[in-house]
């Protein structure tokens, strides 16, 4: 096209079409924007909890627990460990790493055992975790 | 005629869009299926988006200057380039969302910041893509002229089963390619874990729709000459079947070739596996046809 061709004036399909497009990037934009603004500067806040229900399969205990990270940061590498107490002794003992937890998120799982959780105690807690 | 000509622009517009679209997709979708990509926009803070969304900008536009994905120039105006720069990365944005919406990387329960840098770091690659698009395949106004010629001297040639023959064995070729990139990464069996059976349907529907879309609607330099083509599956709709059932194949043979799937692995291991890969490979197959 030489410069003294008239050039094509946007139509109007182009016109609805690119205020579309500046829309959905103005969202995302400002979306980025607002997650900067609350960005909390606070390290990761883990916690485990055990879910309600205990399904037993062929004698086998499985116990669901559910993992969240309340604070600011993403946490790498979580590390929850289940141990079951029986009579003062820990009997059985289990390990599951999570690979990411960013803010606000919650990871579920469940340890395995084979005696009843139900007759002793359980402890779950998070051994550890390292930031990306 | 003011109705037919509104008409033409908006077609003239859809097919842009498309076409777009599609280059995107032939360049986005390795990444997209990249876990080390997901994960960085998992980690990424908002400073690092907004300086990825800027950088991009800059990139795509100085792509839009030399070719963008509109059929249409606008040579020397440095406004519309940027117009067609807003729109290459909305495109970006909005089918890297998809893909991710669609592999379940992206869910409800993700956390805001997270899904915003998952889909900002993998809509990069989608919107160079994007303003890749005319450039990926080959030049429009030469090829037509060419396309028809070669069109008749396989005609001439004559065999509806030659043009078949051609047909499958580049879809064959342009599959295998990009599923011997995919299929040996750890990618296909973590995606394959986190899917359900009415997503392996949104998957297969979605694989057809690009591929269809790469084919026949983007408008690429030989589009004229494919729907001339002659063969036994001419018709777009049983080309475009016939071709996404051979990606699955090379797909498939690829995973096996990998030993990520071996012949004792259960029927439906096989099935989601491949459908997965199914996805890229039928992209890289739809490549493959538009390149012979």
């Amino acid at each position: 096209m030489t410069k003294t061709e008239q050039q094509p004036k946007r139509s109007m399909a182009e016109w609805v079409t690119f205020s579309i497009a500046s829309f959905i990037l103005a969202i995302v934009v400002s979306l980025v924007g607002y997650t900067w603004l609350n960005e909390k500067n606070q390290p990761p806040i883990l916690s485990v909890t055990k879910k309600e229900t205990i399904r037993e399969i062929d004698g086998q205990f499985y116990v669901p627990f559910e993992v969240v990270n309340s604070g600011g940061d993403t946490a790498e590498s979580v590390q929850i460990m289940a141990e079951l107490l029986i009579d003062g002794k820990v009997t059985e003992t289990g390990e599951q790493q999570i690979d990411f937890l960013s803010s606000g998120e919650s990871e579920e799982g469940a340890f395995i055992f084979s005696k009843n959780p139900r007759q002793g105690q359980l402890n779950l807690r998070v051994g550890s975790y390292k930031l990306p | 005629m003011p109705t037919k000509r509104q008409k033409n622009v908006w077609r003239s517009e859809i097919n842009d869009i498309i076409r777009g679209a599609c280059g995107g997709f032939l360049f986005g979708i390795p990444l997209l299926y990249t876990m080390e990509v997901w994960w960085i926009g998992s980690l990424a803070k908002p400073q690092l988006m907004m300086m990825a969304i800027a950088l991009m900008f800059v990139v795509v536009y100085l792509l839009n200057q030399i070719e963008g994905f509109r059929k249409r120039r606008y040579t020397g105006l440095a406004h519309q380039a940027a117009m067609d720069t807003v729109e290459a990365i909305a495109i970006g944005l909005a089918c890297s969302t998809f893909v991710l919406l669609l592999l379940r990387e992206l869910t409800p329960e993700t956390s805001l910041r997270e899904s915003l840098g998952k889909i900002i770091f993998e809509s990069v690659p989608f919107a160079l893509g994007v303003a890749l698009a005319n450039q990926l395949l080959g030049d429009i106004e030469n090829s037509n002229a060419e396309g028809q010629a070669t069109n008749s001297i396989t005609k001439n040639k004559g065999g509806e089963l030659n043009a078949t023959f051609a047909d499958l064995g580049a879809t064959l070729i342009g599959a295998t390619v990009i599923a011997f990139n995919i299929a040996p990464t750890d990618e296909i069996p973590m995606l394959a874990a986190a899917t359900s059976a009415p997503w392996e349907l949104a998957m297969i529907a979605a694989s057809l729709l690009i591929s269809y879309g790469i084919v026949f609607q983007a408008g690429f330099s030989d589009q004229q000459k494919r729907r001339q083509q002659k063969g036994i599956f001419q018709r777009p709709s049983s080309e475009t079947i016939m071709s996404y059932l051979v990606s699955l194949l090379a797909g498939a043979f690829m995973l096996w070739f990998f030993q990520k799937l071996t012949f004792s692995d259960p029927w439906t291991m096989w099935l989601d596996h491949t459908l997965i890969l199914g996805l890229p490979a039928t992209i890289g197959g739809a490549a493959g046809r538009l390149a012979i």
